[in-house]
Parts: C-alpha cells; sequence; structure tokens
C-alpha cells in the first residue's frame, strides 16, 4: 500500500481523501465540513486528523495531490500552498486535480453536468461534464463568465442539465429562468467537493501532473515528474474591470492567455 | 440619491456612525474617503458600537483588513497602502465583501473600479480645525435605501444635522 493525501480548499468547504496510489479509487478515510473562509485554520489540522484516523503519520505518503481551483481566491492560495509545503517537507510528489471535477465526480450521475463555481462580482467558473457509467468526463476548459451567458449556452443542449455548485447560490435563479425545465438542481449539500470527488477527481485527472501519471513510477521518478515546485493553481484570468483597473494603475500586462497565473507570470 | 451634513466634532462624526449603524445589513458597503484625520475611522467607530462590537476599532493602515466580531461581523479595510489592484485578491477583498457582513473601507476611492457599484460612498471634506462636511452618495438600489434611512435618522436625531 502507498498511500496519498488528497484535499480540496478552494470553496467554503474543506474536503479530505486518503487514498492508494496502488488500488484506484479505494477510499482509505474521508472528511469534509464546511469552513468559510476559514481553509488556513482548519485545513492542517483536519489532515493530521485524517492521517491518523488510518494510523499514518505524514513522513508515510507517497504523494499529495490538491485541488487547483478555480475557486475563492484565498481558499487556492491556503490549499495549493499547504500542499506544497507539506509534499516538500515529505520529499514526495504533488499532483493536482480541478476543483469543479472534484464536486462533478461526487454527483457522476447520468447526464448531463453543468458546474458552477462563485468567481465573485457577479461572475462564474462554470464547467461542464458527461456523466455515464460512474464516471464524469470534462467537455470544457476552465473559464470565467458571466452566469446569464453560461446559462443562455447551456440551454442550446436542449437536454437536461443537473446543476450543482457553490456560485448557485447567488446565481441560481439565472441558471433557472434560461434553462427551464432543463434545469434539475442537485440537493444543496452537493454542491461542494467531498472525500470521494476529491479521490476521484484526482484519480482523473489526465494532465502530466496528476496522480495516475506517477502511480506508475517509482519513487525517484514520480518526485522528480511532479515535484512539488512545479504545480500552479487555477486563478483564471482577471475580470475586465479587473483588467482596465490593473491597466490604469500599474500598466502591467496581466496574467498570460492561458489564464493560469502563476510565480513565474507575477 | 445624495446629500450632505456637517459635523464639528470628532463625537459628532462618531455620533453619525452610531446612527448609520442600525440600519446596515449583510453585504453592505461602505467606501469612505478623505484626507488623513478627516474623521473616517471616528465614523466607522460609531457603526462598531451600533453594530455591538465590544474591541477597540482602529484605523487598519498597516494590517489592511480587520475583522470586528458584533450582531454583524465588520470588515474594516484600509486600501491606503496598496498601490496596485491586484492586491486586493491578495487580502480576499472581494471574497470578503459578498460574504457575511459589512465591510467600511477607508481610502475606497484608490480602485473605484473594483468595489461593487452598489456602495454607500461617503467622502469626508475638512471645513476646519473640527469641523467636517460629508458627501453622502448610494450607486444603486440597496445604497439608495441605506442613505435615505440614513438621512431620515439623522433628521430625527439631535446634534447630528443633515
Amino acid at each position: 500500500m502507498r498511500p496519498f493525501l488528497a484535499f480540496d480548499g478552494s470553496t467554503d468547504h474543506v474536503a479530505l481523501a486518503l487514498g492508494d496510489l496502488d488500488a484506484p479509487e479505494t477510499l482509505l478515510a474521508a472528511d469534509d465540513f464546511a469552513a468559510p473562509r476559514a481553509a488556513n485554520t482548519a485545513l492542517l489540522s483536519a489532515a493530521e486528523r485524517l492521517l491518523a484516523s488510518g494510523g499514518l503519520v505524514p513522513s508515510a505518503l507517497h504523494a499529495v495531490a490538491v485541488g487547483r481551483g478555480p475557486g475563492s481566491f484565498t481558499g487556492v492560495r491556503i490549499a495549493v500552498a499547504t500542499a506544497k509545503g507539506l509534499a516538500h517537507g515529505a520529499r514526495v510528489p504533488l499532483a493536482g486535480f480541478g476543483t469543479l471535477d472534484a464536486v462533478a465526480w461526487r454527483l457522476r450521475q447520468g447526464g448531463l453536468l453543468g458546474i458552477i463555481g462563485d468567481a465573485m462580482r457577479g461572475e462564474v467558473y462554470p464547467a461542464l461534464f458527461r456523466a455515464q457509467a460512474g464516471s464524469a468526463e470534462r467537455l470544457a476548459a476552465d473559464r470565467v463568465a458571466l452566469p446569464a451567458d453560461v446559462a443562455r449556452e447551456w440551454a442550446g443542449h436542449t437536454e437536461r442539465i443537473l446543476l450543482a455548485g457553490p456560485g448557485l447560490h447567488k446565481h441560481r435563479k439565472v441558471f433557472e429562468e434560461a434553462l427551464g425545465e432543463l434545469a434539475v438542481l442537485a440537493d444543496e449539500s452537493l454542491w461542494v467537493p467531498d472525500g470521494l470527488g476529491v479521490l476521484a477527481a484526482a484519480w482523473a485527472d489526465r494532465g502530466d501532473l496528476s496522480v495516475s501519471a506517477i502511480a506508475g513510477l517509482s519513487a525517484d521518478d514520480a518526485y522528480r515528474l511532479a515535484h512539488p515546485q512545479r504545480l500552479l493553481p487555477v486563478y483564471t484570468r482577471l475580470s475586465d474591470a479587473e483588467e482596465a483597473e490593473r491597466a490604469k494603475s500599474s500598466g502591467a500586462s496581466g496574467v498570460p492567455a492561458a489564464g493560469v497565473a502563476g510565480p513565474e507570470a507575477r | 440619491m445624495s446629500f450632505e451634513f456637517h459635523t464639528a466634532s470628532a463625537g459628532q462624526t462618531e455620533r453619525a456612525g452610531l446612527v448609520l449603524g442600525p440600519l446596515l445589513r449583510r453585504g453592505d458597503v461602505l467606501a469612505l474617503s478623505g484626507d488623513l484625520g478627516a474623521g473616517k475611522t471616528h465614523l466607522v467607530q460609531g457603526v462598531a458600537r451600533a453594530l455591538g462590537v465590544e474591541e477597540r476599532v482602529t484605523s487598519p493602515t498597516f494590517n489592511l483588513l480587520l475583522v470586528h466580531p458584533g450582531r454583524l461581523p465588520l470588515y474594516h479595510f484600509d486600501l491606503y497602502r496598496l498601490t496596485h489592484a491586484s492586491e486586493l485578491e491578495d487580502i480576499a477583498f472581494y471574497e470578503t465583501l459578498e460574504s457575511d457582513g459589512v465591510s467600511a473601507v477607508e481610502w475606497g476611492d484608490r480602485f473605484p473600479g473594483c468595489l461593487p457599484p452598489d456602495r454607500l460612498v461617503v467622502v469626508i471634506n475638512r471645513e476646519g480645525e473640527n469641523q467636517r462636511r460629508f458627501e453622502v452618495r448610494a450607486g444603486g438600489e440597496r445604497s439608495t435605501r441605506l442613505a435615505q434611512q440614513w438621512l431620515d435618522a439623522m433628521s430625527a436625531a439631535n446634534g447630528v444635522l443633515p
């Protein structure tokens, strides 16, 4: 058994799971709880409790996986920084997965899944998935958009869409109105990641810094490939107002076109 | 919606805040501007007292954000030391404004495009050693109602003249 810790702190809800690099989707232990803007005080102690429940200490971990966002800017940063600290300290690889994927994989019910993250300031992080046979296939990359634009776009699918995600707290009306009968709202308790969703999303990620990419490698090769310094959070691009304000106040160019800002971009 | 009022002492400025406090609701944003020493913090101290904040309220110039628990949490920002709008993300500005409390933003005119349009703008002008003229402007539906209620409440109260 090669245990690894996966967690997400990009929403107001913290979710953690203990998995096994030798047994995809085997859930050794899990926890999730509400922590609005408090991931900084709750995450590490929760990780410690979870490890202890499995009779483990941090040095027993073979990898760490973290939700890269998008979501709460502060939450993403706390989670990614915590993951980097843990992985550096234990000298193990650091893998990533999408926060919205963790919600989608929690649901994985048949049909289209529309996951809506809260981007603040009237905007959302939308991501569409197709769920079938216990999996959730992502149909579009992460981006930031106006809720009305996303709702109109999704209405064009003329297929029922199961909606979930923390962005619905502010914008569910927009989606319900545009989608009409096509909108099916998931139970509110399922709008955030849980341990199982986190673990499934971590295994499902196909990036080069993913659990599936390192699971088959030796410890040294995995560490070299997914060195803790490599992983970047997903912040997505800035809103127009902010771009304008930033250009006005600094003349700086902002984030790269890929929408992923990291150390080299700031 | 806009109006003006005057105060003649720091105590009167604090009372204006004391009158405003009970009218505030979750999600309300006050954008305060005026020179150093104009009385921004005095106004917030009045608001804080009205919200049931018991601890001392000081200007968060170096802290950038101070959180005061009360009937509603009071998020007291000071943007004076920020140089770029991008730093607003660093202090969780947007998440905090849209969360569960009242936000009072000193130097709220620094990055106007980054504040919600529906905010209550309070500009404090110095008109003498202790005399201050307050310009109050609302930018949306909620802040217009708030401005009207504040004006009514101050008209009803003695000592602080609209």
